[in-house]
């Protein structure tokens, strides 16, 4: 939500709901705003962020999304705040495979796969090189520390192809052999290479 | 070679920190609004590649207000240009809100590496999105399944009926479909004129997710 409450109430109106959590700006707690929504729905949670920075946004929004998400089902209105607010909202609802809509002023659903987290993306043996890297290595001895971790050659080998194609790892050449690097983005995806995968 | 992409409202500095960065840059394509002051920013875009002997193509965007027409305006030319075997990018910093959304809705369905840069500093900060199709969460019997649904909007089929169509078994089918039902991309909904008969529906906003 951003200083006035127009872009919140379309999405309270449309979509039914049992709790009601709100994310924005200090600012706009001050705002009369949200005084008139907090008037309306007195048991209304709140997540304080800082709504220009895409970073900060996007990691409380996945908190409270978590958080909300262990006392039932969740369900995202993306269309308040800022441009940043709202594409933090959105980045966080397909991190975590969460039903979002924008109500700008109709209602449009985005195609979100419920219960796709991002995590699910990278294999057992993705997320063991992720853990193993943490500075350049050279791809031989990559190969090995992950084999003594139980992988197949094979299986390594598929997995530092895989984790190369999704931009999070460089194979760069060199005298002698292979350099594994960590690529500039992927410290963005730490977090996620360390969840393990709930079972079906 | 890479082609930047990017969305553009009344400030070409929003654009431009990622024209400077770009290596082996050979396009700017960007998209604005029909404002004004968006088309005056979109001289200075345009007059900063000519300096650096850049080509760029700026595109007014004519329904700026529908997320869902600009998203699928946004992939078709993403498409066409990674068929052509462009390395791509896509700054999402400019531009109405609706706009960059959709902007980065793409970038996360087609896995194109972002970037918006920061108001104040103007430094590039990356988003966190993967080189993979989204659609990728899906499997590829998912995709044919939610693809035919998609193809077929305007008719109503039963499991039984999708089965026949797909050539798969009915349970198999019924596998896939409540597989797509937990992953909220089809809805099975009772038939008004026969309540024992259930349709499968695809969920809105999917049609996006097949592309």
């Amino acid at each position: 939500m951003g200083f006035d409450e127009r872009h919140v109430l379309p999405s309270l109106r449309l979509m039914p709901y049992d709790r009601l959590i709100l994310v924005a700006g200090r600012d706009t707690f001050r705002s009369a705003g949200f005084r008139r929504l907090k008037a309306l729905e007195p048991e209304l949670r709140t997540v304080r962020v800082d709504p220009f920075d895409l970073t900060d946004a996007l990691e409380s929004i996945r908190e409270a999304v978590r958080r909300a998400a262990a006392e039932g089902p969740v369900r995202i209105s993306a269309s308040g705040g800022t441009k940043i607010l709202t594409n933090a909202a959105i980045l966080a609802a397909f991190q975590e495979g969460v039903e979002t809509w924008y109500c700008d002023p109709e209602p449009v659903r985005l195609p979100v796969l419920c219960g796709v987290r991002i995590g699910a993306a990278f294999s057992a043996a993705e997320r063991a090189i992720a853990r193993a890297l943490h500075s350049p290595i050279r791809h031989d001895r990559l190969l090995a520390v992950i084999r003594d971790q139980g992988f197949a050659r094979r299986t390594v080998l598929g997995a530092v192809h895989s984790l190369a194609a999704k931009g999070l790892i460089e194979l760069e050449g060199e005298a002698g052999g292979v350099l594994v690097r960590p690529s500039p983005r992927f410290a963005l995806f730490r977090d996620h290479l360390r969840e393990v995968p709930k079972k079906a | 070679m890479t082609i930047l992409f990017g969305t553009l409202g009344w400030r070409p500095q929003s654009l431009l920190p990622s024209i400077r960065s770009t290596e082996n840059l050979e396009r700017v394509v960007f998209y604005h609004s029909d404002h004004a002051k968006s088309r005056d920013a979109r001289s200075k875009v345009m007059d900063f590649c000519r300096s650096l002997g850049v080509t760029a193509t700026a595109v007014e965007v004519s329904d700026a207000y529908d997320l869902l027409h600009v998203a699928g305006q946004i992939r078709g030319d993403i498409r066409k240009e990674r068929a052509a075997g462009a390395d791509l990018r896509f700054n999402i910093a400019g531009g109405t809100r609706l706009m960059s959304s959709a902007a980065l809705l793409v970038c996360i369905l087609e896995g194109i590496p972002a970037t918006y840069v920061h108001d104040e500093t103007y430094q590039e900060i990356p988003l966190p999105l993967l080189r993979i199709s989204y659609g990728e969460g899906l499997t590829p019997k998912q995709r044919e399944v939610l693809s035919f649904l998609v193809r077929n909007r305007d008719k109503d089929f039963t499991e039984t009926a999708l089965a026949k169509a797909l050539d798969v078994h009915k349970a198999t089918m019924n596998h896939h479909v409540r597989e797509l039902e937990s992953k909220g991309a089809v809805a099975r909904l009772s038939d008004p004129h026969d309540a024992r008969r259930l349709i499968v529906k695809v969920a809105p906003g999917m049609d996006l997710l097949i592309g």
